[in-house]
């Protein structure tokens, strides 16, 4: 039986290929996720381990609470380096100070690389120093800086140049010393290094008198436990010697998160590829199965058991799918290189490395095709045990399930789909809703053929009016099988539902953006930092006092906080970002929507926060919660009102004054100006600002546009993320008209004979194409919508408070997908017009 | 790819009635028990008004080591009786047995069991699998049940319907005689106890249909087999030994030792 299978395979070259390809894609997609994630993990561990190197331990601030791997830690004195260099035992130690610095480039701009952090550090001891100077020197003075290769590279500096750098304070002018590299690579993923003397650092920093972290080197023969142990004994409270494995573990594991998260993103749209994938496979197999009635059928007659039969058509879908997989797992190496450069594209970096291909890849690539195919196979399988012998001698026709039966369990399964995509809404659990949207599209795919005929039927009604007995002909077609019609366009409409679903859910985000940003603030102009670089606390503390010295600007309120690296604390149990203003000019400033207190509350040391976060946290007013800060330790803080979500201020406000006392030489995160009026004042203001090139001075529509661009970003990732998804769908409409073309070369002969013009074939073939593309499309985009209108509502706590419905994208979808169809449609029309009249009536 | 237990299985299971019974071709002829027969059988389409009776209480004995041809014209049930007696198909009400098993006891594992292990089939299209060379088409039931061929055997068939330097061909490769030659070693390859041939010789021209007839012819003769083939062509059923003639679901007439001559007066004294 084995070699029946294998030579139907073989025999069917072309249909093999067509199927494989939607398994092979979808294996891609998968493996090139893993091999991506896990090459940017080997990369960036490979560098961790070179550049935490030369030193035994590192002494540092314990964490006063960490979030997704970085953990938030207090500076220690400079005076506890004398006393360690001391201990017996230590070869070298010296003390580093970390922070933040921008370069500017010859053009003005502030130089960052896709969000990578912008490093301030000071320059140790040669020994104790990841940084490797290739080139010049490092600094003697306080106004040399050395500059990592990669950014001298790129934007053009040498040894010698003056370079502008952004810092705390107001920007400085250095001379570049020397070229360093770190470890042995010239590219920390885009990180740029800016390197000082220790004090300067330490001044530019804003460290004075302290270090980030202390590194010591044992001298050769010292007992490394006896050190950690003498170190850790003259240590003041709250500070910690730790191994350098320590380091760099924590280092590694402070990039696993980001990682997993991108992993889970793009296997997401992979395992939609896949499922859009089975659906095509299920089709083929149906149509195979179809057209193989009368061989298998024969195999029955000659002996073959019910057992055989099915095991055959597993079988053939057992090594389709590994073949599939192998090619998928070799392919994706090749995409996890385009998955690359497409998020570089994006604007997202990563660093570059050989490809890493873990036994897990492999494993899971494997066992996902093959598994799919398979279970896609099962019921094709099934439908092939039921043909009666007797089939290979008379035409009898296999008996289906049931239409009642089949309709009875799609319902089932689509309801409880609903059922638990709500359960998973309503406790935003991700996995249900996933598991949910999975029901509702089987669930939907088993009733399609209901609607299958009247909707074709409705749909081709304009193609058979204009384009005559072709047109017809391609809707009587798309017509006469229900069942397989259904089968086509199932793909398609799962693939164009998910992308519907993420059309309204971004529509919505951007509405709900700029009904927030238009309610968010009464200030004229915002001037923000415009966190080219993570590592930014902000900007100069010299910005608002230049903006409010200008003529035009009749009030201004400087924001603290609210940004990755500032107003960090903890919110009785969680991680929370605070953010502060100046409560003499917030009702100038910003539009608050109190729902309860007031917000004058912030005058008297009270703290505002947001409707989710008091409903989340059972908080009303008056209720006094546990906070804790970095600085300053444990505190209690009253809770004077609540606020309606806004983004310019976050979830957790208080005043300025609050925060200057909790917060050491906190920077601005945004400035908002009420001014007199007219463009000229915004003119001023830019002007003022020239020498701060990583401010944005924005009026409020620019501030909405500017925010509605980058939802259009993501939202364009999403879909060129899902096209995959797309284009296996329409290799299934190929793969089944091919196959229909094939089953029905006798009636394409006989119309050919009584007449009909090879043009007309193509047009037949086409129509019917378009009419299964526009089919799937429409219901697809029915319940893409009723699906995002239920995940965007569901998400009003994350920020979406307004629902809309992109109409005219999904007209465009629509006539995307009938372009596509036609496109589909080319190759088998062009096949069916090339069958000889005369073969394709005379064949058997 | 078959294990031994399902080949242990194969012969406890469903053939339980007349047990380890000897093959048809060492069984000398004439000796009491018939190859196949049927019993008041039945097979109605459709119901009411619209009932057609294609067969209509049809009781028949099929003989050992003989060549039996069934005739009559189109709608008479030839076909459909063939189908119920060889378990393709199944009655509306009666009997039929193959051998001393009755069809209608058995499920679908014993249906497939008995076409695989005790009845061979030979089909007016051929029907062979296409993907198949000649000689894994003729082996085909064998390989279903996870058997060896029999070395000598199979070339000895081969041998015989002149098919031997055709083997590495494909189906679409061979003439028609030369598939329905393959079909009929593919009938054979197995011993079954009964071979049904359907209309054997309707696609063939007469040089090829002839071939294929004394072929059939021989092995009743040489080896003991027994043959049940449906014709409508009176120079087919001249190479039988007995003719059984049907009508409207009845048998209507039996004869022995026909001629082409006496086969074509008897069926236009039927029709008359």
């Amino acid at each position: 039986m084995w070699r029946i299978t294998l030579k139907s395979l073989l025999a069917h070259k072309l249909r093999l290929a067509l199927t494989a390809i939607a398994i092979v894609l979808g294996v891609t997609f998968v493996s090139g996720t893993y091999i991506l994630t896990d090459t940017i993990h080997n990369t960036f561990t490979s560098l961790f381990s070179t550049v935490y190197q030369g030193f035994n331990f590192q002494v540092r601030g314990v964490a006063q609470f960490s979030n997704a791997g970085t953990a938030v830690r207090n500076p220690i004195p400079e005076s506890i380096l004398p006393e360690i260099q001391k201990v017996p035992g230590v070869e070298d130690a010296a003390g580093s100070v970390v922070g933040y610095a921008q370069f500017v480039s010859h053009g003005g701009k502030a130089i960052a690389n896709n969000g990578a952090p912008t490093i301030g550090a000071s320059l140790h001891s040669k020994t104790l120093s990841y940084l490797h100077i290739v080139e010049g020197r490092a600094p003697t003075t306080s106004h040399g800086v050395v500059m990592d290769a990669g950014t001298a590279k790129k934007y053009h500096f040498k040894v010698g140049q003056q370079v502008r750098v952004l810092l705390l304070g107001p920007p400085r002018t250095f001379t570049i010393t020397g070229i360093a590299r770190f470890g042995d690579t010239a590219n920390l993923a885009g990180a740029t290094m800016a390197a000082f003397d220790t004090p300067t650092a330490q001044k530019v920093l804003g460290e004075v008198g302290k270090f980030n972290a202390i590194y010591v080197k044992t001298a050769p023969g010292a007992s490394n436990a006896a050190v950690q142990r003498d170190i850790a004994r003259i240590l003041p409270r709250g500070v910690d010697v730790v191994t350098r494995q320590v380091v760099v573990n924590e280092a590694i594991s402070s990039i696993n998160q980001p990682l997993s998260f991108l992993s889970t993103t793009l296997l997401i749209f992979a395992f939609i590829a896949l499922f859009v994938g089975a659906f095509t496979i299920l089709n083929t197999f149906s149509v195979v199965v179809g057209q193989r009635t009368r061989e298998l059928a024969l195999l029955r007659i000659v002996g073959a058991s019910r057992r055989q039969v099915f095991r055959s058509v597993l079988g053939e879908a057992a090594i389709l799918g590994l073949v599939s997989s192998l090619v998928g797992l070799g392919l994706g190496v090749l995409t996890a290189m385009g998955i690359e450069a497409l998020l570089r594209g994006f604007g997202i970096s990563m660093p570059s490395g050989s490809p890493v291909l873990a036994a897990r890849t492999i494993i899971v690539a494997l066992v996902l095709g093959v598994g799919v195919t398979i279970l896609a196979a099962v019921s094709p399988a099934r439908r092939a045990v039921r043909i009666p012998p007797v089939a290979a001698i008379s035409d009898s026709h296999v008996a289906d399930v049931s239409l009642r039966r089949r309709f009875t369990w799609g319902t089932s399964i689509a309801i409880a789909g609903v059922a638990v995509l709500g359960i998973g809404l309503s406790n935003h659990t991700i996995q249900l809703v996933g598991l949910g949207a999975l029901g509702v599209f089987i669930g939907v795919a088993m009733l399609l053929p209901a609607v299958a005929s009247p909707l074709s039927s409705a749909i081709g009604r304009p193609l058979a009016r204009t384009l005559g007995t072709a047109g017809r002909l391609g809707r009587a077609n798309s017509m006469r099988s229900p069942r397989r019609t259904a089968q086509t366009a199932s793909a398609l409409m799962i693939g164009l539902a998910v992308v519907s679903a993420f059309a309204v859910i971004g529509a919505s985000i951007s509405k709900s953006v700029t009904s927030v940003a238009d309610n968010a603030v009464n200030a004229d102009l915002i001037v923000y930092d415009k966190v080219s670089s993570p590592m930014s606390p902000g900007f100069s503390t010299t910005v608002p006092k230049v903006v409010a010295a200008l003529p035009g600007v009749t009030m201004t309120d400087t924001i603290y906080g609210n940004t990755p690296m500032s107003g960090q604390f903890k919110f009785r149990h969680s991680l929370g970002t605070l953010t502060a203003v100046s409560a003499r000019h917030l009702a100038g400033t910003v539009r608050l929507h109190m729902t309860a207190g007031d917000s004058r509350a912030l005058a008297s040391g009270a703290m505002l926060i947001d409707a989710t976060v008091a409903k989340s946290n059972h908080l009303s007013v008056g209720d006094t919660v546990p906070v804790r800060f970095a600085l300053t330790g444990r505190s209690t803080v009253r809770i004077g009102g609540v606020y309606k979500l806004n983004p310019i201020v976050g979830s957790y406000l208080v005043s300025d004054s609050y925060y200057l006392s909790h917060f050491q030489n906190p920077l601005p995160s945004a400035v908002l100006l009420r001014t007199s009026g007219g463009s000229s004042v915004e003119g001023e203001v830019q002007q003022a600002l020239a020498p701060y090139p990583n401010v944005q001075v924005q009026n409020r529509a620019q501030l909405e546009h500017s925010q509605l661009a980058q939802i259009d970003k993501l939202l364009g990732l999403v879909y060129a993320l899902l096209g995959l998804a797309v284009i296996i769908a329409l290799i299934g409409i190929v793969n089944t008209l091919v196959l229909s073309v094939f089953e029905r070369t006798r009636e394409i002969g006989l119309l050919r004979a009584v007449g009909m013009k090879r043009r007309q074939v193509r047009m037949m073939i086409r129509a019917e194409s378009v009419i299964l593309s526009i089919f799937g499309a429409v219901v697809g985009i029915i319940i893409g919508t009723g699906l995002g209108v239920a995940l965007a509502s569901s998400l009003g706590s994350a920020g979406i408070t307004a629902i809309s419905v992109p109409v005219s994208s999904m007209v465009v979808f629509l006539i995307l997908s009938a372009v596509l169809g036609l496109l589909a449609a080319t190759w088998p029309a062009r096949r069916a017009a090339k069958l000889d009249v005369l073969a394709a009536i005379a064949e058997e | 790819m078959e294990d031994n237990a399902y080949q242990d299985n194969v012969h406890t299971a469903g053939a339980a009635p007349v047990g380890t019974a000897p093959t048809a071709m060492t069984t000398g002829s004439g000796n009491g028990s018939p190859a196949a027969h049927a019993v008041d059988l039945c097979k109605t389409y459709g119901t009411g008004q619209a009932a057609v009776h294609a067969l209509d209480g049809i009781n028949v004995v099929f003989e050992q080591s003989r060549f039996t041809a069934v005739m009559g014209p189109s709608g008479s049930g030839k076909s459909t009786l063939m189908h119920c007696m060889a378990g393709l198909d199944n009655p509306t009400s009666g009997r039929s047995f193959i051998g001393g098993i009755e069809v209608g006891d058995l499920n679908d594992a014993g249906l497939t069991r008995l076409r695989r292990d005790r009845v061979g089939f030979i089909f007016q299209a051929f029907n062979l699998v296409p993907t198949l060379t000649a000689a894994e088409n003729i082996t085909l039931p064998l390989d279903l049940a996870g058997k060896k061929a029999d070395k000598g055997w199979f070339d000895h068939l081969v041998g015989r319907l002149g098919i031997a330097d055709r083997l590495a061909g494909k189906p679409s490769e061979l003439s028609g005689g030369q598939q329905q030659r393959v079909a009929c070693a593919r009938a054979l390859i197995s011993r079954p106890e009964l071979v049904f041939a359907d209309e054997p010789t309707g696609n063939l021209d007469s040089m090829a249909a002839g071939e294929i007839l004394s072929f059939l012819r021989m092995s009743v003769d040489e080896l003991g087999q027994s043959i049940v083939m449906v014709t409508h062509d009176p120079r087919g059923a001249a190479y039988s030994d007995r003719v059984v003639f049907l009508g409207d679901g009845k048998v209507v007439g039996e004869m022995e030792q026909p001629t082409a001559d006496s086969v074509l007066e008897r069926i236009r004294t039927l029709a008359g």
